[in-house]
């Protein structure tokens, strides 16, 4: 069946069956590979996007269930500082879990412009990085919010 | 390059893809141990391909280290998700849906679990024999013994140890046990195989290329050259990614299809491909009164599952490990691999380290009770220290472990009061012998290029060896590029494992410069060969051309009611000789540190008559930003030091130095992960409410 969605701010159509899933359609059919996903029960946290403005995974959500949403991934998120300051605070190695993590932390910072150690850790607590960089998650996180305040403050 | 990380637009092996490729799925065994009475392929639907034993029949037998393993089994399966049969079609769905259409008719057969079981008189055997492999990852003296399940057996005769004990004012012996673990890397497996005519062309997540070429070679008894093994980065590793996985099942599939077939394995299967050891290990150490040592004696069981893959050499380590960097007059160690009915055991960040420190730095705390010595006091006063031998009879050199105590038990303010605050020390082995090479091409252009067959898994060893050719060349690394691992290309390298890469490619690099700058040619080729080797009877020789060191330190505290242990504060203090991408060597220790902190606390697969109960992300359980307890780690540099290898170092100490915290309580755990059930049961202990 046809599933009609916005993904990065363009009209897309994928033709799946009713069963498959939104992770399906980005990776296999419009070729994302961005977008990962490793568990299939929503724990590993690779495969988040935003659906409407909400981090969630896309491992999950049936493909029909995002016709005429809004969706995001990395490929989507352009110049931003968050990506930037992943990249400042090298906080990846493998980089499998990165564009999940980067992703995750844009939606906390939309929601908690200025969160704490642990609100960061509350928001990132699904996005598993086996590498262990999460020190450097969070300097890239709080990197990023003062990055973003001091955007919007100029 | 990073940039590509953080975009996503890096590929991984499960990212590979080629024209026309068909998609594979594995049909593995529900029982532990069975014969395979029938398969019947007759309902699966036209248009799919199909894989059986009968197809493999005319393989090779191949294996790293015991020539063991059959591309599909063969009349008899050893463990729960032993491969029996594949299917390749155009979808993961179709070959999904394929699966289910395949009958096989099984008789259980009786099985063994667990290594002292398995090594008792009369128990079943997993293998009729063992062959060594002609694959050289089995490069040193690997001793089976037919007709037991052992299939290697590493020993220690230093000194002598009866008149050693018997010089001992105190003796403490203790057995522990550790756990079975998952790797977990975030990209599972995968594989991508096609045949151009009689030559096999490959792209696969792996540490190991040159060894899956070679491997390959020997299952479809052809050419080396004829296989050519590409790797592109991975999803981490940590050791899940060696030696052939997938890579037979895809290329018999594909010569079968007579086109590409890819396979990515669904994360439940990950638990059914390679695991960590789980070990037994009995220590006996004897001291005097002021705490000198004179005696210590070792026996490790490492259970390496239905498959030996490596486990040989994971149980020689563990084996060399056991009598921890101290000296020791008198040491005899016996250290066994042995086959059970479970799924198989290989390379796991710490290869074997992690529960032989375990076993021998708890152990070090119980002395020191014993004996009323402060636990650094005991290590200060034993450690090995410039230019003392080991036990295997080499002389050591470049030794920083005092520093790394110091360091360690500064850290946690040691000195400060010592309740809930526990240490451990450890030396680790690097891969010897070994082999690297490297090639260093001038693009003409004050730019450069380099080929290795160094694989990167997320360890940073590209940017690492990068990093190191621009200093050397004195440019921008931005002008140093380097390819993945590519066998048709790459010079040979004995493979991506054991922490070895940076310290062997920054001695290669420098060759390679010199071979470049004297031929006054564009390419310049470096190759350094480190020799070595025990005695596989004596242990004598030399385990390690270079030895990795370091310590940590643990702040706990114990809830005495539920058993829960709060850990505080964690440490690790790491030789680094010298540190080439400061950050990138920081994340080696935090991500040993955290990978050792889930080892310590909670990681345990659970494994029920042969099968894995908890083969999913929600029943096992890997730390989270969330469960972080606060970590600090140094990187101690040594002016005019080689670089060191940081990989694995700052795992293994991490479960001794929490165990060694507990014991401050009177809790004396010997079991890994430190479960609330276990401490509670440990508290049962000391507090006489033994059921």
């Amino acid at each position: 069946m046809k599933t009609t969605f916005s993904l990065n701010g363009q009209q897309v159509s994928v033709d799946t069956d009713a069963g498959d899933m939104l992770l399906h359609a980005l990776r296999d059919e419009l070729h994302l590979t961005s977008v990962r996903g490793t568990c299939g029960i929503g724990l590993c946290g690779t495969c988040t996007v935003i659906v409407d403005d909400k981090t969630t995974a896309s491992c999950l959500i049936p493909v029909p269930m995002i016709a005429g949403a809004d969706i995001r991934t990395i490929e989507g998120i352009g110049n931003d500082p968050v990506l930037q300051a992943f990249e400042d605070a090298q906080a990846f190695q493998c980089g499998f879990c990165t564009p999940a993590m980067i992703l995750t932390t844009q939606q906390l910072l939309v929601e908690n412009p200025a969160p704490s150690d642990d609100e960061i850790d509350a928001a990132l607590a699904g996005n598993l990085c086996r590498c262990g960089c999460y020190f450097k998650i969070r300097d890239a996180a709080k990197l990023a919010a003062t990055a973003l305040a001091q955007r919007s403050g100029a | 390059m990073s940039g590509s990380r953080t975009s996503g637009t890096i590929k991984y092996a499960m990212d590979a893809a080629v024209d026309g490729m068909w998609h594979a799925r594995i049909l593995r065994s529900p029982f532990a141990h069975a014969r395979i009475k029938r398969i019947d392929v007759s309902l699966v639907p036209d248009g799919v391909v199909v894989l059986t034993g009968e197809d493999t029949r005319d393989l090779n037998h191949y294996g790293c280290q015991i020539a063991d393993e059959t591309v599909l089994a063969q009349g008899e399966v050893r463990f729960a998700g032993d491969p029996v049969a594949a299917v390749a079609a155009r979808t993961r769905r179709e070959a999904d849906e394929a699966l289910v259409c395949i009958e096989v008719d099984y008789e259980e057969l009786p099985a063994v679990f667990g290594a002292e079981a398995a090594v008792a008189p009369g128990a079943h055997l997993v293998h009729a024999q063992h062959n060594v492999s002609e694959n050289d990852a089995a490069y040193f003296g690997i001793r089976p013994i037919n007709g037991t399940n052992v299939c290697h057996k590493f020993q220690i005769r230093h000194g002598d140890i009866e008149a050693g004990f018997a010089e001992a004012d105190v003796i403490v012996e203790e057995t522990y046990r550790t756990d079975s673990a998952a790797h977990v890397p975030m990209e599972p497996h995968a594989t991508l195989a096609w045949w151009e005519g009689d030559r096999l062309e490959i792209i696969t997540g792996s540490q190991t290329p040159f060894n899956v070429r070679m491997d390959l070679a020997i299952i479809f008894g052809i050419d080396q050259e004829k296989v050519r093994v590409k790797c592109p980065p991975m999803g981490g590793s940590f050791g899940a990614k060696t030696f052939i996985r997938l890579e037979g099942i895809v290329a018999a599939l594909a010569r079968k299809a007579g086109r590409p077939v890819k396979m990515v394995l669904d994360r439940s299967e990950e638990w059914q491909t390679l695991n960590r050891h789980p070990a037994t290990i009995t220590v006996r150490i004897g001291a005097k009164k002021d705490g000198t040592l004179v005696a210590k004696k070792v026996t490790c069981l490492a259970d390496t599952g239905a498959y030996a893959d490596c486990g040989p050499g994971v149980a020689q380590k563990m084996g060399f490990a056991s009598p921890g960097p101290y000296r020791i007059p008198n040491v005899w160690v016996d250290s066994s691999c042995v086959y059970t009915n479970t799924p198989p055991n290989g390379a796991y960040r710490g290869y074997g380290q992690m529960q032989s420190i375990w076993a021998s730095e708890r152990t070090m705390d119980l002395l020191a009770d014993r004996l009323g010595i402060d636990p650094l006091t005991l290590r200060m006063q034993n450690l090995l220290r410039e230019g003392d031998a080991y036990c295997t009879g080499e002389v050591m050199h470049d030794l920083q472990l005092e520093q790394c105590l110091a360091a360690a038990a500064n850290a946690i303010g040691w000195h400060e009061g010592r309740k809930g605050k526990g240490l451990s020390l450890l030396i680790k082995g690097m891969q010897t012998p070994s082999r690297a090479s490297i090639m260093l091409k001038h693009n003409g252009n004050g730019s450069y290029h380099i080929e290795c067959a160094t694989a990167e898994m997320g360890q940073g060893a590209h940017l690492a060896i990068r990093t190191m050719a621009a200093g050397m060349l004195g440019i921008d690394v931005r002008h140093v590029s380097i390819s993945y691992p590519d066998t048709a290309i790459s010079p040979y390298d004995t493979r991506t494992t054991s922490s070895r890469s940076t310290h062997m490619m920054s001695r290669a690099l420098a060759e390679a410069l010199k071979d470049l700058r004297l031929n006054g040619i564009d390419v310049g080729i470096g190759e350094v060969r480190d020799e070595g080797g025990l005695n596989p009877d004596t242990g004598q020789g030399i385990a390690s051309s270079h030895w990795h060191q370091g310590a940590a330190g643990a702040i706990v505290e114990l809830d005495d009611e539920t058993g829960l242990v709060k850990v505080k504060h964690l440490h690790a203090s790491v030789y680094a000789g010298k540190v080439v991408v400061r950050k990138a060597a920081e994340m080696q220790n935090e991500g040993s540190m955290i990978m050792g902190f889930g080892t310590a606390m909670f990681e345990r697969i659970e494994i029920a008559d042969g099968q894995v109960t908890n083969a999913n992300l929600s029943d096992y359980s890997v730390p989270s930003i969330a469960d972080l307890p606060k970590m600090t780690h140094d990187l101690i540099e040594v002016e005019g030091a080689l670089v060191h290898g940081l990989g694995e170092t700052a795992l293994p100490p991490i479960p001794p130095a929490i165990g060694n915290a507990l014991q401050t309580f009177g809790v004396r755990m010997t079991t890994l992960p430190m479960t609330p059930e276990r401490v509670l049961a440990a508290i049962d202990l000391r507090d006489g409410r033994v059921a």
